[in-house]
């Protein structure tokens, strides 16, 4: 008997810590929503819901596992009902419940759905029996059926949706680097715009110089006697005593 | 005394930063960004201001020291602006600092510049024109300009573009080093991706081969 109890003590604690658990992340997804709703990006709610449901499930797991003894058959009974405020009590629940009077047993130590609700699974449980065999055969094929359309039809929206991320992607870019660079190099130091203009004439023979290099290209059957006329220039413009830099 | 207002006092000259993001859009996609910046940027139910300056680059080479660089703007729309404006070397900074920085230094002049740069040994380097609209946002200055090379010197009517792209700025022009307007330069630059990508251009990579032989 009292090995039960402790076994039953054990889960209960399981239970609790699980039950705490998922009460914290569902205020921090109330705070989110309530406090950064201007920031808030649908990710991080994604997150939030993904953490609600994993620890919805264990809890379940918790539930039903071999570990926990049948928690259906245990009783709970209200054993002191008293009107006046218990701290001890407004404590334990945050200050949600400040007395455990008359008003509160039946809401809080409801083990079945409220009347009305129940009465609404009854109707639909007796009209559930009343139906024929084949004709729920009939309606769960169909039902089955429209899923499955309605599966195909998604995935292949899906598809066209990526295969059209797909394409964004490869779209033309709207910008270039190298006309990023070019067009900065321009702007800070004439890139392209100095050519007609030498930067440094360094003397009128340079000059001379460039205009012998164009005829060279010009015709290329002159190659030799330039070549050498542009040696002794240079080696001339060198030794210049007041060549500027 | 802070160092930098130390000079301010001495020489009359506040020392200036300019911070700057710099990117490009091409032609086809620029309406687009025109759109985000009109919403993005103050003055959102106006139009876009727009401006087509003429831009000289003069040097002043000395025999010692590196080359002297000045740009100068002359305003198309309106003939009689014309402005005046000394940039220093862009510095990359490492990964903290969100933005370039370079010293900078502008002045509203007259027409008489030309004769008056000339008179002190400067050189016209190279010109184009650029064309475009800027928009404001706080203090943050967003250009987006089409540059155009001349065909002719001083002639301001027969041009070619220079790329198939405008060049994006955004720039902030402040006294002292403010870190938290790089943040917000930063900021600004991720709301124009993926149309722009507003970056770090690194200006040593693009310096000519001759440019650097001489300085």
């Amino acid at each position: 008997m009292q090995k039960e109890e402790k076994h039953l003590e054990a889960s209960l604690e399981a239970l609790i810590q699980r039950v705490s658990e998922l009460k914290s992340s569902i205020g921090a997804l109330i705070g989110k929503l309530e406090h950064e709703y201007e920031t808030l990006n649908w990710p991080s709610v994604l997150d939030s819901f993904a953490l609600l449901s994993g620890q919805l499930t264990s809890l379940g797991r918790v539930l039903k596992g071999d570990k926990v003894p049948a928690l259906k058959n245990q009783l709970l009974l209200p054993i002191l009902i008293s009107p006046e405020i218990d701290e001890s009590l407004g404590k334990l629940t945050e200050g949600r419940v400040m007395m455990f009077n008359h008003e509160i047993p039946p809401t809080y130590l409801r083990t079945k759905p409220q009347p009305e609700v129940e009465e609404k699974t009854q109707q639909l449980v007796t009209k559930a029996t009343c139906l024929a065999q084949d004709l729920a055969h009939k309606q769960l094929n169909n039902l089955n059926k429209f899923t499955s359309n309605l599966m195909d039809l998604m995935n292949s929206t899906k598809e066209d949706w990526e295969n059209d991320a797909g394409h964004k992607n490869s779209q033309p870019q709207m910008c270039s680097q190298d006309d990023t660079n070019l067009l900065v190099a321009t702007a800070l130091y004439g890139k392209d715009l100095r050519t007609t203009r030498p930067r440094h004439p360094k003397s009128p023979q340079i000059g001379m110089m460039q205009a012998q290099q164009a005829n060279n290209r010009q015709n290329p059957v002159m190659t030799k006697a330039p070549s050498a006329i542009k040696t002794t220039i240079k080696s001339a413009a060198a030794s210049h005593p007041y060549q500027r830099p | 005394m802070d160092p930098s207002l130390h000079q301010a006092l001495k020489t009359g000259i506040a020392p200036l930063h300019e911070y700057f993001l710099q990117g490009s859009i091409l032609d086809a996609s620029k309406e687009y960004l025109i759109h985000r910046l009109r919403g993005l940027c103050d003055h959102a139910d106006s139009q876009p201001e727009q401006f087509n300056d003429h831009e000289m680059v003069f040097m002043l080479s000395g025999q010692q020291q590196a080359p002297f660089t000045v740009h100068l703007r002359h305003s198309l729309l309106a003939p009689e602006c014309w402005h005046l404006r000394y940039v220093g070397v862009a510095e990359m900074g490492d990964k903290t600092r969100q933005t370039l920085v370079r010293t900078c230094l502008d002045v509203g002049v007259s027409e008489t510049i030309i004769k008056f740069l000339n008179e002190m040994g400067f050189r016209m380097e190279y010109e184009f024109v650029a064309r475009g609209i800027f928009f404001h946002k706080g203090i943050m200055k967003v250009t987006v300009t089409k540059m155009f090379k001349m065909n002719q010197v001083n002639d301001t009517k027969s041009l070619e573009p220079v790329s198939a792209s405008h060049l994006v700025e955004v720039s902030v022009v402040a006294s002292t080093s403010q870190e938290q307007i790089g943040e917000d330069m930063k900021n600004f630059a991720e709301q124009l991706k993926p149309l722009v990508l507003l970056e770090k251009v690194d200006h040593r990579k693009l310096q000519p081969v001759t440019s650097q032989t001489n300085t």
